[in-house]
C-alpha cells in the first residue's frame, strides 16, 4: 500500500504541481481548478447535509448537556452535573451491561458465522453460490423494524411456531421473550440475522482480492487447503475482520429497535433495557432532554473506547482475530 | 383517549406499531397467517369494520382524516386542530357549514405520545402549534404547567359546567380557570362473559370483598379458568382503579407542590387487595391488549375483564363464535357496600394553545365540538364511536339503549353511563409521560414481585424525579 501512494504522490501531473505555486505569489496561494471546483460542487450537497443534520445537532446536543431544565424553574446552567447523573445512575448502568453482554455474544458469533459462509462461497465449492450470497444477503434489505415484527410472531408467547414446535416434539412450553436470558438470546438471533448476510459479503469481496498468485505459490509449497486458508487468506484479510468487528460493536452498544418492537410483544423490556432505550426515555417520556443529551455522550465515548481498545488488541495481537 | 389512546404510554407504543404493520400489510398479514395459526386475529392490520375507537385506522388511512370540505365565508379565520379519533371530519364539516366565519382544518399527526412529542416541540419552538388539540385527561397538566393552554373561562366555558359528568369539568379545570374542555370518556366497569359465569354458579358480586370470594370460587370449579385478569404494569389503568378507592397516589394544584403516595394506607389496602388475589390463584396477573389476553377473554380462561366503557370496542374484534353474543356489563364493585363510587380510565380534553392567533374562535370550535348535541350525535357512531362525558348524551334514551353483536345486542353503555356521574375525580401531576414509561411493576407478571413492594419503588422514583423536575414533594 505504502509503494502505491508513492507511485501515485510521484505520478502527479506536472501541472498540478504547478497549482501549489501561483504566479508571482507565495506558495501559500492555492487555487482550485475547474475540475476541483465542480468536486466540490458536486460534494456540496452532502456536505450541507453533513453539517445541518449531524454536525450542528452535535455541537448543540453538547451545548444543551450543560443546562437542565425543570418543569418548576426553568432552563439553568449546571455545568457537568448532567453527566455526574448520568455516570451514577443505575439505570444506565444496568442497561450497559445488557449492552456489553449482548455485544460479547452477538459479535463474535455473526463474525465467526459471516467468515464461515464467505470463505466456503470463496472456494467455490457450493454450487450455485451467486444464489444463495443473494439469499443470504436479503435480510440486510428487510428493514429492521419489519424483521422486529415478523421475528416477533415467531417468537411470541404462547401463539409463536418455535414454541408450537417444541410443545408438539415434547420439550414443553418455553417463552422465546421470558425475561432475563431468553429475550436477549432472542434479539441475538435477529440481529445476527439480519446481519450475517452483509458482513458476510463485506468478507466475501476481501478474500476475492487475495492475489491469486499468492494462494497459488502456497498451494505449491505445499499447504493443504486448511492451511491456505487460516495462514494465508484469512490473514491477508484481517483488515476487513477487523472493520467489521468494529461496525457490529459500534452497532451492537446501539441495540434499539430489536427490542424496541418486542415492547409490543412483551412486557420484559425494561424502560433501561439498553443505554440508547434509557437515553429515548429520559427525553420523550421524562422530558428529561438535557441529561439525555449527556447521556448520549457519555454511550459515545464508551464505545469510541472500545472500539479502540479492539482495534489496539488486533495490532498488538499482528495476526488476525 | 379514545379508547386505545388512553393507554399511552403502551397504547401509542402499539398504535405506533400497528402504524407500522399497516405501512407493511401485506408483510404482516403474511406473518401473521403463516406463524399464528391460532392467534386471535387482532395482530393483523386489517382495519375493524365496526366500533372501532382505534387509532390503528386513523394511522392506516382506512378512514379519511383530512377530507374537510371547502369552508364558507369571505376570508375565513383559518384554525388547525390536531385530533387523532378517526372519522371527526364529519364533524369539523358541520361545524365549518354552520359557523362561516370559521375554517377549521383536521389534522392526525399520530395518536397519544406522537402527537404530545410534536406538540411540546412546536411549542418549545414557538412555531407549527395547532390551534385546538386532543390531549388527554392526564396528560392535560403537563400543558397547563408551562402556561401552554388558554384559560377558557374568559370565552365563556363555565356556563357549559353543568352540561358535564362533574368529574370530567373537575379534571379540566383548577377553580374557576377552565383549561380545556372535557371530551370522551371511559367510566369503569366490568365486561364479563356471562355463559362462563353461569356454567360455574359464579356472580362477580357488589362490593370487591364479594368480588374476590368470586374470584376463589371460579378458579377452584375450574383451576384452568379465573374470574379475571389484572394487568398492573399498565400504569393508567392501575392508577385509575386506584381513583376508585380514593387511593389516587398523585395530587397536583396547579402550582410547584406536588404529592406522591404510593405507600398510604388505602394504597397498600389497594395493592393487597390485588397481590392477595394475584397470589391465591384466583386472578391472573398478564399484560393487557396482547393476543394471549384477547384469546384468553374470548376462549372462557378470563370470564370478566375489569374495563372501561371503551374497553369492549377493542375486544369486539377478537371474539369468535365462542363468545360472540354472551358477554353483558356489570357495575364495577364497590370498596364499601351500598357505596356508589365509579372510576375513570382514559378519555381526552380539547384545550386551545395560547400560540393561536384566534383563541376566541378556537375556544368556540372546542365547546361546540364538545358542548353540543349536534356534534355528539356525530361523535359517538362508529367510526370514531366515543363515549361521552356530555350529559345529554348520557341521558340520550336511543345511546343508553344501543348495543353490539357481543353483548347479544342489549345495552353497552347503560353501566358506563350510570357510573359516569359518580367518578371519584383525580388530580393528575404534570409529568404523566413518565410514570407511563415506568416499567417497574412487570416484574408482579412473571411473580418476581409484588405489588406492595413495587409501590415502595415507585414511591423512591416518582419522589426523586418530581424534586429532579423542582417540584416540592409531600407524600
Amino acid at each position: 500500500m505504502t509503494d502505491v501512494v508513492v507511485q501515485n504522490r510521484n505520478a502527479l501531473p506536472a501541472d498540478r504541481h504547478s497549482l501549489l505555486v501561483r504566479k508571482g505569489h507565495g506558495p501559500e496561494v492555492r487555487r482550485f481548478t475547474r475540475t476541483e471546483r465542480w468536486g466540490l460542487v458536486f460534494i456540496l450537497p452532502f456536505f450541507v447535509m453533513f453539517l445541518f443534520f449531524l454536525v450542528i445537532p452535535i455541537i448543540y446536543a453538547l451545548y444543551d448537556s450543560f443546562f437542565t431544565t425543570r418543569l418548576v424553574g426553568g432552563t439553568v446552567f449546571t455545568g457537568l452535573s448532567n453527566y455526574k447523573t448520568a455516570l451514577e445512575s443505575g439505570a444506565f448502568w444496568r442497561g450497559m451491561l445488557r449492552t456489553a453482554i449482548y455485544a460479547a455474544i452477538q459479535v463474535p458469533v455473526l463474525i465467526i458465522i459471516a467468515t464461515f459462509f464467505a470463505t466456503l462461497f470463496d472456494l467455490g465449492v457450493a454450487k450455485w453460490g451467486a444464489v444463495f450470497r443473494t439469499i443470504f444477503f436479503i435480510p440486510f434489505a428487510v428493514p429492521t423494524v419489519v424483521a422486529g415484527v415478523m421475528w416477533s410472531f415467531l417468537f411470541e408467547d404462547p401463539y409463536g411456531p418455535l414454541d408450537r414446535i417444541l410443545q408438539d416434539i415434547g420439550l414443553g412450553h418455553f417463552n422465546f421473550l421470558g425475561a432475563g436470558a431468553p429475550l436477549l438470546g432472542s434479539i441475538i438471533v435477529i440481529a445476527t440475522w439480519e446481519w450475517t448476510g452483509y458482513t458476510m459479503v463485506i468478507l466475501f469481496t476481501a478474500l476475492r482480492s487475495v492475489p491469486r498468485d499468492v494462494v497459488e505459490s502456497a498451494v505449491i509449497d505445499g499447504a493443504h487447503l486448511g492451511r491456505v486458508i487460516t495462514r494465508v487468506k484469512l490473514p491477508m484479510v484481517a483488515p476487513a475482520i477487523t472493520l467489521v468487528g468494529i461496525l457490529n460493536i459500534i452497532g451492537a452498544l446501539q441495540l434499539f429497535v430489536e427490542p424496541e418492537v418486542l415492547t409490543v410483544f412483551t412486557t420484559n423490556v425494561s424502560y433501561n433495557y439498553t443505554p440508547t432505550i434509557y437515553l429515548y426515555n429520559q427525553a420523550y417520556a421524562a422530558q428529561e432532554y438535557n441529561l439525555a443529551a449527556a447521556i448520549s455522550f457519555v454511550l459515545a465515548l464508551i464505545i469510541i473506547v472500545i472500539s479502540v481498545a479492539f482495534v489496539m488488541v488486533r495490532r498488538r495481537k499482528g495476526g488476525w482475530i | 383517549m379514545t379508547l386505545r389512546t388512553m393507554r399511552r404510554h403502551q397504547g401509542s407504543r402499539r398504535a405506533w406499531w400497528r402504524a407500522s404493520a399497516g405501512t407493511v400489510a401485506t408483510l404482516a398479514t403474511v406473518a401473521t397467517a403463516l406463524t399464528a395459526p391460532g392467534a386471535a386475529p387482532s395482530a393483523s392490520a386489517t382495519p375493524r369494520a365496526t366500533l372501532s375507537l382505534s387509532t390503528l385506522e386513523a394511522g392506516n388511512g382506512a378512514y379519511p382524516t383530512n377530507t374537510t370540505k371547502a369552508c364558507k365565508g369571505k376570508n375565513p379565520v383559518q384554525l388547525e386542530a390536531w385530533i387523532w379519533v378517526p372519522g371527526l371530519y364529519r364533524m369539523v364539516d358541520v361545524f365549518n357549514e354552520t359557523h362561516p366565519g370559521i375554517c377549521v382544518k383536521l389534522d392526525d399527526v399520530g395518536a397519544g405520545d406522537t402527537e404530545y412529542v410534536k406538540l411540546t416541540d412546536a411549542i418549545k419552538a414557538n412555531s407549527g402549534v395547532p390551534d385546538v388539540a386532543e390531549v388527554e385527561f392526564d396528560e392535560l397538566p403537563s400543558y397547563e404547567i408551562t402556561h401552554s393552554v388558554v384559560n377558557l373561562a374568559k370565552y365563556g366555558a363555565n356556563k357549559y359546567k353543568k352540561d358535564f359528568a362533574p368529574f370530567a369539568w373537575q379534571e379540566v379545570s383548577q377553580g374557576s380557570a377552565v383549561y380545556a374542555m372535557p371530551g370522551d370518556s371511559g367510566p369503569m366497569d366490568l365486561f364479563c362473559n356471562s355463559a362462563e359465569l353461569a356454567k360455574y354458579h359464579v356472580t362477580p358480586g357488589t362490593t370487591w370483598a364479594a368480588f374476590a370470594k368470586a374470584a376463589a370460587a371460579f378458579h377452584k370449579a375450574d383451576p384452568k379458568g379465573y374470574l379475571t385478569v389484572f394487568d398492573p404494569e399498565d400504569m393508567q389503568y392501575l392508577v385509575s382503579l386506584m381513583g376508585q378507592l380514593g387511593a389516587f397516589p398523585f395530587k397536583w394544584h396547579g402550582g410547584s407542590s406536588v404529592t406522591v403516595n404510593f405507600t398510604g394506607a388505602k394504597q397498600m389496602k389497594f395493592a393487597n387487595y390485588w397481590q392477595g388475589l394475584i397470589s391465591a390463584g384466583g386472578v391472573k396477573a398478564a399484560a393487557d391488549f396482547q393476543n394471549a389476553f384477547w384469546s384468553n377473554l374470548n376462549n372462557g380462561t378470563y370470564a370478566c375483564w375489569v374495563t372501561s366503557a371503551w374497553g369492549p370496542s377493542y375486544l369486539a374484534p377478537n371474539l369468535t363464535k365462542a363468545s360472540l353474543g354472551s358477554w353483558r356489563t356489570y357495575p364495577l364493585p364497590q370498596w364499601t357496600a351500598g357505596a356508589n363510587v365509579a372510576a375513570n380510565w382514559g378519555g381526552s380534553t380539547y384545550p386551545v394553545f395560547t400560540a393561536s392567533k384566534h383563541p376566541a374562535q378556537a375556544a368556540e370550535f372546542s365547546e361546540w365540538m364538545n358542548g353540543t348535541m349536534k356534534s355528539w350525535k356525530i361523535m359517538y357512531t362508529a367510526p370514531s364511536s366515543l363515549f361521552p362525558t356530555y350529559l345529554p348524551l348520557l341521558h340520550d334514551k336511543t345511546f343508553l339503549a344501543s348495543g353490539i353483536p357481543a353483548t347479544g345486542n342489549t345495552p353497552l353503555f347503560d353501566k358506563a353511563a350510570a357510573a359516569a356521574e359518580h367518578v371519584k375525580a383525580v388530580s393528575w401531576p404534570p409529568f404523566m409521560t413518565y410514570f407511563l414509561a415506568l416499567t417497574t411493576m412487570a416484574n408482579v407478571l412473571n411473580g418476581k414481585g409484588t405489588i406492595p413492594a413495587d409501590f415502595k419503588t415507585l414511591q423512591s422514583t416518582m419522589t426523586t424525579y418530581a424534586k429532579g423536575q423542582g417540584f416540592k414533594v409531600s407524600s
